[in-house]
């Protein structure tokens, strides 16, 4: 695991599983795959990385899970977002389009 | 998120830790059974997904162990396990462990109670308000060499109202008087100190008040403070002593306050008293004339002023004084003064001494940390799967070293822990120790910043001998996990690390070494300087006759007969003297010679200019005899050379080498009032050590008891026996002559010699025992090293043997080896030494810190330890079996 490409993508990485998460609840698999299909598979997100991000996220207070039966009646881990999740994800996406706006007209410049 | 609620989950990750870690688990498999059952509906057959879905996952505990390094609380708990599994290391290899903490414990502890003495005496503020604000004054007569003259009472007064830089400026001398009680009398050390000295200090009393200017005036009636001690020791602690009155110096004197247990400044005194009290320092006499100095003088900077300023400021009130009052201070002499911080003062005398321990006491933590590397080292080749098997478990190496980390700083605060329950009883040995330089020793204890400094020590100490290992590990896993178990082969890397540990453990040693040579050499040399006299079965006495009842020096002549006439009917006494000071006398050694100037008959001095100066002594008819100093010509006094008869003087050798160097002096006349009265030489003695070893024998002119003013001072007595067995007898026999005199300081003056050289003794002992110490750890080191690389080399070994290398020839090659590491070090340890015994040179006497023979002998010594070091663990090559040793692989 290179620490410069964690770093490099946590932000990106919290706000993609806040995203995955706000229109249903899902298990550590269900967001992967989410956020696989939302990006058209740009982003691929091991377990690695997905893992550490989940228990971070809920010991920050913005998902909370709970144990549950899965599609094929298996036993999962379900993520919900919280209140403070809801509003954390509407600050990175406001912060995002700020930082995609800026860069795009950075880009354009010249 | 808010602080409180991340300690929280904190807390909560900590307390639920078995909880979480299930739940982590069922987590990861749930996960990778919904990757399983995902692969299958792809059309996958179940073997297959499953070893898909694993391989995608990326392993179990590496997901795992990922995920408790963010957890919240991680570092803590990761702290925690590390500790926990410290521990069990440690407890499972309780020989090692045990090694380690006494080898840490023994540097450690070294260090802390030096460190406590260094911190008391040199670092802790004063105990007195903005004590760094204190200064001390000491006139100078730079033209003569003497740089503490002290001051006269006019000139205090001077400095006192002409200063722009000082708050205040205090007056103190002190001198003994006798308290008389209802029914007893006792000799106390009395401080004459200006009204203003315990403000200027800064000390609020403990009871009652202390003086005001008006107690200073002089009709005030006589008033006293106590200090705590005294009142503690000699009053019981009376706590309505307030108001109490004592009789002293024929005058009822009121007891108004009582001192804090504080370190008293400049000296220890039982009791204090204004000037206007003290029936000298009253006199007329003391009052007007500004070339009667007897006193001390010190002050307290205006806030902000530096020492520069406030010495510039004084000089330049010197020069004034210079400029009005010449024949107060003549030209010839370079009169001046200094300033100096109290701090400075108080503790100069020790800081060479104690600063050198320290840094030895530092040398011997280094070696021992040298020392538990290489074990740690030693002990890494067995761990090495250990490592590689948690490594591949997703341990990362940063992981890794903290583990390794957190052990050693375990065992360096277990060192800690250890050494300091081994500090208290040295310290008592130092405290006693460093008071002979500083009052400030009685500061002294192990609190808070020296704790601190333990700990800090032991944790520095821990990652220094922690590195070492901790580097080394960098080795590939896979490598170590492929060795069969047992066999490991080093790095080249590593088996040069240990070879510099102890080549540098072999440096220091021996600058240790070096230096604990010098001092022993430097001792050997002082105590083997002839005193100039017979110190064996020889008696002193202090007797203090009181003042009011031998007023006239007729009653004290009388005193001193009946006292010398009836120490002849004691039994067992060969004979008694009586003497104004005699050698290793403390009292003497703390004050030094005296410089009282005189003037030889026929050769006169310029007004103006230097005039000889030599110490006095006035001694009874028997002292040459008493102490056995050897008449070389003319002769002693007899008891007929009394105030009637032809004034008369013994001088000593150096005197008479000094001003008579090409005649006999017998015959020539001295005098000591500007030719009032003329002295005649009729004897020379031999040189006697007046002031102690370290000083060599200055002029000295010796005056018969009688013929100056009869003053009893110090009884002296030889006995066939045992002196001290006498002590009882001479004592009662005094007091058949007057109760009331007051005899104390009963020594042995064999045992005053002793304590004349207790300092250096000391301090030799303290750097022989480091030294010690330092060859021991680093001879047990180069064994260790030796008998490792033995072990490993069993292969090699064995096949040179079956090769036909004879035993003889491996032994030579081997020990060879280890030798050669122990040149290596004695060479830079020779250099090393050769550039820090110059630090030495300020605690030698008469030995040059390049001492030849030292060095050589030190060399000798060293590199014998070193071969029997090297040769034992090598001596197990010869058990070596050649055939099981090659099969061994």
């Amino acid at each position: 695991m290179a620490s410069e490409q964690t770093s490099l993508l946590q932000g990106t990485l919290d706000m993609l599983i806040l995203k995955s998460l706000s229109a249903a609840e899902l298990h550590g698999l269900g967001i992967a795959r989410r956020i696989e299909q939302i990006t058209q598979g740009t982003f691929q997100v091991k377990p690695g990385s997905l893992f550490p991000a989940l228990y971070r996220m809920e010991e920050e207070g913005w998902l909370t899970s709970t144990w549950g039966e899965s599609e094929n009646n298996r036993r999962a881990k379900y993520y919900r977002l919280t209140k403070a999740g809801h509003r954390q994800l509407e600050t990175e996406t406001e912060r995002w389009g700020r930082i995609a706006l800026a860069i795009a007209r950075a880009l354009e410049a010249s | 998120m808010p602080i409180f609620s991340r300690i929280a989950s904190i807390f909560r990750s900590l307390s639920q830790r078995k909880e979480n870690e299930q739940e982590l688990d069922q987590e990861v498999s749930s996960y990778l059974d919904l990757l399983t059952q995902e692969k299958i509906a792809q059309g996958l057959d179940p073997e297959e997904a499953r070893r898909r879905a694993r391989i995608e996952l990326g392993g179990v505990d590496q997901v795992k162990e990922q995920v408790r390094q963010v957890r919240a609380g991680a570092f803590l708990e990761t702290l925690l396990q590390d500790m926990r599994y410290g521990f069990r290391m440690l407890r499972r290899n309780p020989g090692f462990t045990a090694m380690v903490v006494l080898t840490l414990a023994l540097g450690i502890g070294a260090n802390t109670a030096i460190f406590s003495v260094v911190y008391g005496v040199l670092l802790r503020p004063l105990p007195y308000r903005d004590g760094q604000q204190l200064v001390v004054m000491k006139q100078e007569a730079a033209a003569a060499h003497v740089s503490n003259i002290p001051f006269s009472v006019k000139e205090i007064l001077d400095y006192r109202s002409y200063n722009h830089t000082l708050q205040d400026v205090v007056e103190y001398h002190s001198m003994v008087f006798l308290l008389l009680g209802e029914d007893w009398a006792e000799r106390v050390q009395t401080a004459v100190v200006s009204a203003n000295f315990f403000d200027v200090l800064g000390v609020k009393p403990l009871l009652g008040r202390t003086f005001i200017a008006s107690d200073e005036s002089p009709n005030a009636d006589a008033v006293l403070v106590l200090a705590y001690e005294y009142w503690q020791s000699h009053l019981g602690g009376d706590p309505n002593i307030v108001g109490k009155v004592f009789q002293m110096n024929n005058r009822p004197h009121t007891v108004i306050g009582v001192l804090p247990q504080i370190p008293q400044y400049p000296a220890t005194n039982d009791v204090y008293m204004p000037t206007s009290q003290c029936p000298f320092r009253a006199s007329p006499d003391m009052r007007d004339m500004r070339d009667h100095r007897m006193m001390a003088a010190f002050g307290r900077l205006k806030p902000g002023v530096p020492l520069q300023t406030a010495q510039a400021d004084l000089s330049a009130v010197a020069h004034q004084l210079e400029a009005t009052y010449p024949e107060s201070y003549p030209k010839a002499y370079g009169f001046g003064i200094g300033v100096q911080s109290l701090q400075e003062e108080l503790t100069h005398q020790a800081r060479p001494t104690l600063l050198i321990l320290l840094g030895a006491a530092g040398f011997v933590l280094l070696i021992a940390c040298a020392n538990v590397a290489n074990l740690l080292l030693a002990r890494l080749l067995k761990r090495e799967r250990e490592l590689a098997v948690r490594s591949a478990l997703g341990a990362t190496r940063a992981r890794l070293a903290r583990q390794l980390l957190t052990e050693t700083i375990l065992l360096a605060l277990a060192g800690g822990a250890v050494g300091l329950m081994l500090a208290p009883p040295a310290l008592q040995l130092l405290v006693k120790f460093a008071g002979r330089f500083t009052t400030r020793a009685a500061e002294v204890r192990i609190d808070g910043p020296v704790l601190l400094f333990t700990v800090v020590v032991s944790v520095l100490s821990g990652i220094l001998f922690g590195l070492a290992p901790v580097f080394s590990s960098g080795r590939q896993v896979s490598d170590a996990l492929k060795q069969s178990s047992g066999q490991t082969t080093t790095s080249r890397g590593r088996h040069r690390l240990r070879a510099a540990l102890v080549i540098g453990q072999i440096a220091i040693s021996f600058t240790l070494l070096i230096g604990a040579g010098l001092m022993i050499r430097s001792f050997l040399r002082l105590e083997r300087v002839d005193p100039g006299f017979k110190p064996d079965h020889l008696l002193t006495l202090r007797i203090s006759p009181s003042f009011t009842r031998y007023a006239t020096p007729a009653q004290s002549l009388a005193l001193s007969k009946n006292v010398l006439s009836r120490m002849s009917t004691v039994s067992g006494l060969e004979s008694a003297a009586l003497a104004g000071n005699f050698p290793f006398n403390p009292g003497g050694i703390v004050g030094g010679p005296g410089s009282n100037t005189f003037q030889i008959e026929g050769r006169l001095v310029a007004k103006g200019d230097l005039e000889p100066i030599v110490d006095t002594t006035s001694v009874s008819s028997s002292y040459f005899e008493t102490i056995r100093q050897p008449l070389l010509r003319g002769r002693t006094f007899t008891d007929h050379d009394d105030g009637d008869t032809l004034k008369v003087a013994v001088i000593n050798q150096s005197l008479a080498g000094h001003r008579w160097a090409n005649e006999d002096a017998l015959g020539k006349r001295i005098s000591f009032d500007e030719g009032k009265t003329w002295i005649t030489i009729v004897g020379v003695v031999g040189d006697a050590r007046e002031y102690g070893f370290d000083h060599p024998p200055g002029d000295e002119v010796y005056i018969p008891v009688f013929q100056s003013g009869g003053g009893v001072g110090h009884l002296i007595v030889r006995s066939a026996a045992d002196p001290t067995s006498f002590a009882t007898v001479i004592r009662a026999a005094l007091h058949e002559i007057d109760p009331q005199l007051a005899v104390d300081q009963v020594e042995t003056i064999e045992r005053l010699q002793a304590d004349s050289v207790a300092s250096p003794r000391v301090t030799t002992m303290l750097l022989g025992l480091f030294a010690a110490l330092a060859v021991l750890i680093s001879a047990s080191g180069i064994a260790g090293v030796m008998a490792l690389s033995i072990s490993q080399r069993t292969h090699e070994l064995g096949i040179r043997m079956a090769l036909g290398q004879t035993k003889e020839s491996i032994l030579r090659m081997v020990v060879g080896q280890g030798l050669s590491l122990a040149v290596t070090g004695t060479v830079l340890g020779i250099v090393a030494a050769a550039a820090l015994a110059r630090l030495l040179s300020t605690l030698l006497f008469a030995t040059s810190p390049t001492d030849i023979m030292t060095f050589a002998a030190v060399s000798l010594l060293f590199l014998s330890v070193a071969t029997v070091s090297c040769f034992v663990p090598a001596l197990n090559v010869t058990n070596i079996d050649p055939f099981t040793a090659v099969r061994q692989e």
